[in-house]
Order: structure tokens, then sequence, then C-alpha cells
């Protein structure tokens, strides 16, 4: 009998093509919204896993700012996550070289101040100032020319992202090409290789000019230290060098623990863990289309109930009974909001395509997320077809086929 | 036995003052391969004696055997499938479902039995070349005639091999040559052995009848058997009252009825209304 309630909806929703259409409109929208919100989400925690996994196990992270409970949403961990800077000095960096059992410790510092090339500037990124060892702990590789060497940390050279080298030079590879900051030109000796998003220790190198600490102290103006990169000599040191370099911090900051330190996988959860709580937040909101568009079907299938009841007698007078009048019209608004469903599917993956070839996020739908959306949207179509369909089961034989609907 | 044993059943709508009776106490036999005309003004209650006999109805009081089974009061789950499998219905105006075409139109009914398409569709066929429409078979319903509507609607309540047909009024929307070629059918129909349950309007329709109900206020007024082919003078002498004075048919029809009718009938009538009066009472009782 179900095949024979799918052929009747097939049947009546082919009968009213325009309005159908409009009916599944909030389905699709719901569902396309929840898949491709998803499968940024998920995207960006598997480049960011990527790229971990890339990084050597004995990398240890010193942020400025005491970092709160990451995993307990709330505003305040993020906006601390976000924007604490300034409590990092150089002291500090020039220290945690000095901790027993640290092969190098690296500072990602950011210099104040406008990049720019003839009379264009390019605003869209930072100058960020650091030693030889940053693509090496970052494992970022420089794709033309090359990173600058300990000898040549007083010479005014810079490496820059992809992102800056089209933007500012509108060319792939201005290497040699100078550029100024703050009234003093850099030659561009390197370009680095396009870095995926979502990046480990959140710090995009695409738009950033990456430049020697020491040359970029002559420069003047402030060199905000945003991290401190730290390799321990191997793997299963870490745990010491992280006390340690609390204790030597510590001692720096007059005893107070007013920065975090991060192990590799701290580092990939705080950063992963602020993703999953936005992804999370606007597919709830994404959700509540869903619900709109179950009620949006659930009106349409009341007014279809209404408008068809002399079909309904006609039906109930040749013998259906009110059960198979309830299937046919349940039936009805499952194949509604399935065939919703698929539409929003595949509009998702369209637009995951989109964003694929406009930007440098890289969404990953799983099967996962489309069985459950896809099972969402059914259970959608028989909660929204339920009251209406029990109002055409209940309706009286002899008053439907009098009516003139 | 008779196909349909229907025994002083009543149907009563709404409570107290504003209660009406819509059938009073009715008995009648039917037996198989009879085709019954009946007649009657508006609200004389034909139409509910229709429904209840096509179980689209329940009696309020009362016993209604079909086929030797109490059908009165059934689950409307067992209702429907009985109504399914024994009544076919033809309406006044044909409904068919317009999205569908004739032949699954005719099919719909066994669809409900759980019967596969293929088999239904042939079965449909079948009937349809029964009643001469096979050429028509992917037609929609709006690109028929009506009298190929109701061809096809009849071979809709043909397609189940019903125990009664039940048509109301099957003319009622045709010109007289379609009328007469639905009328035709329904005679051939009844000839091969069906039983035809038929309400009309139109007393020269009678002629193709064995038996003719008259209805009035709810009961039945006059039940005789004729010969196929006779108009009787009675149901003659009723529609030529009504088409002296077509400004009040309603009561120069009742009249020319009460006029012709034999004496135990007016006798039976006032009997009936303080029957009336009881169940009146009975009602008030069953709302308390």
């Amino acid at each position: 009998m179900i095949n024979e309630y799918i052929r009747m909806a097939l049947s009546s929703i082919k009968g009213a093509r325009f309005r159908s259409a409009l009916t599944m409109f909030g389905i699709v929208i719901g569902v396309s919204s929840v898949v491709t919100i998803v499968s940024l989400g998920e995207g960006v925690k598997q480049q960011v896993s990527n790229q971990v996994d890339a990084v050597s196990d004995s990398l240890v992270v010193i942020r400025p700012g005491k970092q709160t409970e990451a995993k307990a949403f709330s505003l305040d961990s993020l906006r601390s996550f976000i924007s604490s800077t300034g409590s990092l000095s150089e002291k500090d960096w020039r220290d945690s070289e000095k901790v027993e059992g640290v092969n190098s410790a690296v500072p990602v510092g950011i210099v104040s101040g406008i990049v720019s090339y003839e009379d264009k500037e390019y605003s869209g990124g930072n100058i960020i100032a650091s030693t030889k060892q940053l693509p090496v702990l970052l494992n970022q590789k420089v794709q033309f020319g090359e990173f600058f060497t300990e000898k040549e940390y007083s010479r005014n050279i810079a490496i820059i992202g992809q992102d800056v080298a089209e933007k500012l030079f509108e060319e792939n590879v201005p290497v040699g090409k100078s550029l100024n900051i703050r009234g003093t030109s850099y030659i561009v000796q390197g370009i680095f290789e396009q870095q995926k998003s979502g990046s480990f220790a959140a710090l995009n190198l695409n738009n950033s000019v990456v430049i020697p600490y020491d040359s970029a102290r002559q420069v003047g103006g402030s060199i905000q230290l945003m991290q401190v990169y730290v390799e321990a000599v191997s793997s299963d040191k870490v745990s010491d060098v992280v006390s340690a370099l609390k204790t030597t911090l510590k001692a720096n900051h007059a005893g107070q623990e007013d920065f975090t330190i991060l192990e590799k996988e701290e580092a990939l959860e705080a950063t992963n863990e602020v993703f999953y709580q936005i992804t999370l937040f606007i597919a709830g909101v994404a959700f509540i289309s869903f619900i709109v568009g179950g009620i949006g079907i659930m009106n349409i299938m009341f007014a279809t109930v209404s408008e068809r009841t002399r079909e309904i007698g006609i039906r109930k007078a040749i013998g259906a009974t009110n059960g198979q009048i309830l299937g046919q019209f349940i039936m009805e608004s499952v194949v509604l909001s399935i065939v919703g469903g698929f539409i929003g599917i595949a509009l998702a993956y369209f637009s995951n395509a989109i964003i694929r070839v406009s930007t440098d996020l890289q969404p990953v739908t799983t099967l996962r997320v489309v069985l459950i959306v896809g099972g969402l949207s059914a259970i959608t179509g028989i909660i929204s077809g339920l009251l209406p369909a029990a109002k055409a089961a209940r309706k009286d034989p002899i008053a439907s086929l009098r009516s003139e609907a | 036995m008779p196909i349909i044993e229907i025994d002083e059943v009543s149907k009563v709508y709404g409570f107290g003052d504003a209660t009406t009776v819509a059938l009073d106490e009715v008995s009648i036999k039917i037996d198989k391969g009879e085709f019954i005309a009946v007649m009657g003004p508006s609200g004389s209650g034909k139409t509910t004696l229709m429904n209840m006999i096509g179980l689209l109805d329940r009696p309020t009081h009362g016993v209604y055997r079909l086929n030797g089974k109490d059908v009165a009061r059934l689950s409307k789950i067992k209702q429907a499938k009985t109504r399914r499998d024994n009544i076919g219905f033809i309406f006044q105006s044909f409904n068919l479902l317009p999205r569908l075409t004739v032949l699954e139109n005719v099919a719909l009914p066994l669809a409900y039995k759980g019967m596969s398409q293929t088999r239904r569709l042939k079965a449909a066929s079948r009937a349809l070349e029964q009643v001469g429409l096979n050429d028509r078979e992917y037609y929609l319903p709006n690109q028929l005639s009506g009298g190929q509507l109701q061809r096809a609607s009849i071979a809709r309540a043909l397609v189940n091999g019903p125990s009664i047909i039940i048509a109301d009024e099957p003319t009622g929307n045709l010109d007289s040559t379609s009328a007469r070629v639905v009328m035709e059918l329904l005679s051939d129909i009844h000839k091969l052995g069906n039983t035809v349950l038929m309400v009309t309007h139109n007393p020269s329709l009678t002629r193709y009848a064995d038996r003719i109900l008259y209805m009035l206020d709810g009961s039945i007024v006059y039940d005789e058997a004729t010969a196929v082919g006779e108009i009787p003078r009675r149901v003659q002498n009723a529609f030529n009252a009504l088409r002296k004075s077509d400004d009040d048919e309603k009561i120069a029809n009742v009249s020319a009825m009460i006029e012709t009718m034999p004496e135990p009938a007016v006798g039976k009538k006032t009997k009936n209304t303080k029957k009336k009066k009881k169940k009146k009472q009975h009602a008030k009782r069953s709302r308390k």
C-alpha cells in the first residue's frame, strides 16, 4: 500500500507543481543552510587537524593572557581568545630560549604599520616580526625564493604571503621588488606557499609580511608579541619544558600567570573548540528555518485538505478507510519534504563548490550529515503532515461529497 | 435470502427542538437482481436511505443486514471495507477524480483493496469495455462528455463486482440522449443479474425498474412491483401534478401522492407521527 501512497502523492504533487515548489522552498532553504554550515565547520576542523599533524609533536605555544576554560561556550572565552595581547615581552621570549630542554623559541610579533608598494597600500594583513625558525616550526614552505637566515637578521628583507603578492604587487612572484614599512623599504626575498586556512595557532601567513625581528626593531614602532613558539628537544620532554617555562615566565611577570602555555593538542583543542561552538550556534539558527519550513508544509497541507474535501469524500465512498486517507496525506507531506531535502542537499553541494572556488575554505560534506539531515526532513514531513492528514481522515464522507470543492 | 434487509431503521439528526427525523422506522427487503427506483420529493429521506444502505451513514436505531450480516454497528474501518467490497456508487455529478485518467479512476476501488497495479488496471480495462468506453481509457475526465463520464463511473461501480449498485440520480446532469444511453446501460447491467438501487426525480425512468419505492417524510409510503417498461399510473399522476404547478412543485407533488394513496397508507402515516413524538422523547432522554 505504501507504493500506492507514494504514487498518489506524486500525482497530486504533479497536479499542483507551483504550489508544491513553494511549499518545498522552506525545507530547501533549511536543509541547504544546515548542510552548508555544518560542512564548513567540518572542513575547518579537518584543515586544522591536518596542519596540526604536520606540525612537530614537540611544539609548545605561549600566548599572552590567561586562557579561560574554552570548553564552556561563553563570549568571555571567545573574547579573551581573540583579543588577548600585550602581556608577553621580548624578555620572555629570550628567556624561554634559555630554558632547559628547549631547542628553539620563535617569536610572532605584530609590527604596527601599513605595507605599501609605490602608491598602493595593503591593509588586509599583519606585519610579523620573527626569526628563521618560523617556517620550520609551522611546517610552512616557501614557494619562491628563500626565508631569511640568522646572518640576515638585521637586513631589510621580507617574506610575503600569496595574498599580499596578488593584491599589492598584482603578480605572483614579486621577488626582488621592494615594499615600504613605516618609511623603510624592504626587499621581497620570498613568497610563502599558499597556506590552508584555519591555521594552527590562528596565524594566517597568506596575508602576512614576515620580516626579521631585529630589523623590525630598527624600524621603530611597537612590536606586540602575539605568541611565542617553543620547540622542545624531543616530544617526551614537552611536559618538563612546559613547567620550566612556567617558572621562568612567572619570575618575569612578578609571580603572576598572565600567559597561557599550550601543548600542541591543547592548542588544537582550543582552536577547534571555538570553531565548533560557532558552527553549533549558526547551525542552531539554521535549524530554526527547518522548523519554519515544516510549519509551511503543515500550513499548505491544511489548505490542501480543505481544498480536496470532495476528493476525500469520493475516495471514502469507493471504499478508502480512514487509515488509507491518513496514509495518503502523510505520504504526500513526507514526499514533499524529502524531495525538498534532496534539493536542499544538492543546493548545499553547489554552494560549497562556490565557497571552495571563491574562498580558501574547504567545506567537507560527510555522508553522516547528509543522512541525518535527510532523516530530519523525512521526520519533519511526518510531523507536519500528521495533523492535516488526521483532519482529512476524520472527514465525514457524506458532508465531503456534498462540498463544492 | 435477501441481499439487503432493513428492519425499522431510523435516522435522527440534532437534539431537542431541532430534532429532524430523516428516516422513520423504515423497513425494506431487497432481493438479488432487483432494479429499484426510489422516488419522492426533496427531503423525503431518499438520500439518507441510500447513504445508509451504502454504509456511508449509520442508523440511529434499527437493524441493517447486508448479505445476512448485521452491518449497522460495524467499526468505521470494517464499514469502509464492506463498502469497498459490496457497494458500487454512481453519483449525479459523476465524481471522478480530475487528476487521474479514466482507467485509473475506474481502478481506484481495487487500489484500496491492495491489488497490484497491473492487475487492477486490467480489471478496470475490462469494466470499461463493459460500458463501451475502452477507447477512452487514457483520457482525463475533463476530456469526456457527461454521458461518457457517467459510463466511466458505472464502470468504477462495477469493477469490484459489488452486491448492490447505488445510483443517486444518475441522469440528473445529462441531456436526454446521454441519459437514455446511461439508462440502457444500467438496464443491461441489471439484466446481467446485478442489483440496482436508483434514486430519481424523473417518473419516466421508472420504466426501467421492476420495483418502485415512493418516500415521504422519512417513510416509504408506496412500495410496488411493476413490470419493466411500464410507468405505474400513480407515479405518472404525481409527475403530471408536478408538471402543472412548477411554482410550488413540492406541495403539488405531495398532494398528488396523497390523493392517489390508498387508505391504509394514510393510516400508517398518522401512526408514524405518534412514533415520531416518541422518538423525540427518546432523543431528549438519551441527551440526559
